[in-house]
């Protein structure tokens, strides 16, 4: 494994058992991804992507095969282990935000520090910092449901670095907002790589977003048909 | 972090208010039922118990017949004779032998005329036994002298037998008139309350009764074993009456009671009571219990993409089966708050009746002990019941979790 690799899948199945029949949804994929990278993995729906991102954000486990997590086989870690990890490790930014809708923006942004044990001055410094980045400096009391998506999936990209994780990992991030909104959204996350040298994964079936990273991983029927780096990103637009 | 969890709790309890006061309802329901009753059945057994300990310790009663047929006896009209009284008289261990002698007569008091019991005392060789042994004590008046024809009545006599009742007036009884000169305090029974004490000569005479008693009580002397002298006086009252008897068929059987049997007796039939109280309330608590259990299982099912979104963002196992307990037991606090104040409001309630009308003598015990035990059991019943529907929640695997609509 190379020096700079923060994670790498090796021959990862992902089998679900339905009844009798066994239903391979990822079949031996392997990959890695360097600390600092911004991927972006394609695939029709139904291909998969989202389950390997579930098992790249410790949210899941390969039926066979091996994910190294900072050298580290997330398999062989217990389940305390593994909420440690996705506490200071991941950031999670989802389609559907996924905020607690009984908490307002703020205690939302806040709620992955109580589980690190962070002081409420620390946490609430924070939340409003990031918040304040972010442009919701207006909205910090307000609940999720009295929020657009755009500003909803803004509080999730807060609550996502509210303990300042290596990797953010999102699924489908502009996939419930109009094209202007997501563009924004986009820019936020290259921002991140950018500035702060975020390692950030995103799973999309919308190849434009593609444009702004530096790997695309195209995955189909459970496979990784193919793995191209920045460079090669014009070549593979232009073959497909 | 306890009190951030404590927050989280709260505030998904608001969320679902309804359901969660509804919830809550069931445990006040159970806890408002043991706490009233059983501070009344405590109150109940403190009250007996009292009215005992005014007995005193060196006191034994005798009863002819078995006491586990006691009503057989009564019925039958069995009585202990002149002999008896002189066996247990002569018994070693025994001071004095106090006959018992009591009889419904009718009593007239201005104009109006009711049954009493009336009750024929020895005053002149007892008093000091009624006073200081069986706790007859006067509240006005003064005691009737023996030989004359004078009565002390019971507290309830001047409240509820004939209303209006006073000391100094006159009341007549089988064509007599009597004086009516005490009132005795309370010894916290109806029956003894509402009779009429008038010297054991007196009552020979108008009720014709002049030999053998119902009952007897026997006062034990100083340093004789209570017990002992118990077990002597019933054996010698059996192996007179076989001897009387020989040739005639039947046996008789005395009871012989100290006061701690009494006591004992009496204190064991209040803990039965209270333990059937206890188990009926359980009952009423354990359906609030299953409530909570109910409520605590749906909002798993409903939360399960909340608890998939905590965990995602860093949440261990531990730490959600601490929030689904926090829910339950402040369901469990406040339901078991809610139930133990108007319980408990209720015993007084019913205590300060009892006492404007004395016809029960009861008390609502309201201790510390019954206070904290309130609490803790609806606390413990609301996380007992949280348990599984928390650990359901815990076990559910983040990606799965997250997927659920």
């Amino acid at each position: 494994m190379p020096e700079s690799s923060i994670i790498k899948l090796d021959n990862v199945w992902k089998i679900y058992q339905l009844g009798e029949m066994q239903l391979p949804i990822l079949k031996g994929i392997s990959l890695d991804i360097n600390r600092g990278a911004f991927v972006v993995i394609l695939g029709p729906s139904g291909s998969g992507k989202s389950t390997m991102l579930n098992m790249v954000g410790c949210l899941d486990l390969p039926t066979k095969g091996q994910i190294f997590l900072d050298n580290q086989d997330i398999a062989k870690m217990s389940e305390d282990e593994l909420a440690q990890v996705r506490g200071r490790k991941i950031g999670f930014i989802f389609q559907q935000f996924n905020l607690l809708h009984n908490l307002s923006a703020l205690e939302n942004v806040m709620i992955p520090m109580v589980f690190q044990g962070k002081s409420e001055k620390e946490r609430t410094e924070r939340a409003k910092s990031l918040l304040i980045s972010l442009g919701l400096e207006d909205r910090m009391n307000h609940k999720p449901t009295e929020l657009s998506g755009g500003e909803q999936q803004r509080i999730a990209i807060a609550r996502a670095l509210s303990n300042d994780p290596e990797i953010i990992v999102a699924d489908e991030p502009t996939g419930n907002l109009d094209s202007g909104t997501g563009k924004k959204i986009m820019e936020i996350l290259i921002n991140l790589h950018k500035n702060e040298g975020k390692t950030i994964i995103v799973v999309t079936h919308d190849p434009t977003i593609a444009n702004y990273s530096s790997q695309v991983v195209h995955i189909k029927d459970g496979q990784l048909v193919a793995n191209h780096f920045a460079e090669e990103k014009v070549l593979w637009s232009n073959n497909k | 972090m306890l009190k951030e969890y404590f927050k989280i709790a709260v505030k998904n309890l608001r969320t679902r208010q309804l359901r969660s006061w509804l919830t809550i309802l069931g445990i006040v329901i159970g806890v408002f039922l043991i706490m009233s009753l059983l501070s009344l059945s405590q109150g109940l057994k403190a009250t007996v118990l009292n009215q005992l300990r005014a007995v005193g310790t060196d006191i034994v009663m005798i009863i002819p017949g078995n006491i586990s047929d006691i009503m057989t006896t009564m019925m039958g009209g069995v009585e202990l004779t002149e002999a008896d009284l002189n066996t247990i008289k002569n018994t070693e261990g025994v001071q004095a032998v106090v006959p018992n002698v009591f009889k419904g007569e009718l009593m007239n008091y201005q104009d109006k005329t009711k049954t009493v019991i009336l009750a024929g005392m020895d005053i002149r060789n007892y008093l000091d036994i009624y006073e200081n042994d069986i706790g007859m004590k006067i509240a006005a008046g003064r005691w009737s002298v023996a030989g004359k024809r004078e009565v002390v009545v019971g507290s309830l006599v001047p409240t509820d037998v004939f209303p209006g009742l006073k000391i100094n007036t006159k009341a007549t009884i089988k064509g007599q008139q009597f004086d009516i000169v005490g009132i005795l305090k309370s010894r916290g029974s109806k029956q003894d309350d509402s009779m009429i004490g008038v010297d054991l000569s007196i009552y020979q005479n108008i009720t014709g009764e002049r030999k053998g008693a119902p009952e007897a009580i026997a006062k034990i002397s100083a340093g004789y074993n209570v017990d002992q002298v118990a077990k002597s006086i019933k054996t010698n009252l059996e192996q007179n009456a076989k001897r009387r008897a020989a040739g005639q068929q039947g046996e008789s059987s005395y009871s012989v009671l100290t006061s701690a049997a009494v006591g004992s007796i009496v204190g064991g039939i209040m803990g039965i009571i209270q333990v059937v109280v206890f188990a009926f309330g359980s009952i009423a608590v354990l359906v609030g219990g299953i409530g909570i259990m109910n409520t605590m299982y749906t909002s798993v099912r409903e939360r399960t993409k909340e608890i998939g979104i905590l965990k995602a963002v860093g949440a261990k196992n531990s730490t959600i089966v601490m929030i689904f307990l926090i829910e339950s037991g402040i369901i469990g606090l406040i339901g078991g708050l809610g139930g133990m104040i108007p319980g408990l409001g209720l015993a007084k309630l019913i205590q300060a009746i009892g006492q404007a009308h004395p016809v029960f003598y009861i008390e609502a015990s309201i201790t510390p002990g019954i206070i904290l035990f309130g609490l803790l059991f609806s606390i413990g019943v609301g996380c007992l019941s949280g348990f599984f529907p928390a650990r359901s929640a815990a076990k559910l695997k983040p990606v799965d979790a997250l997927r659920y609509e």
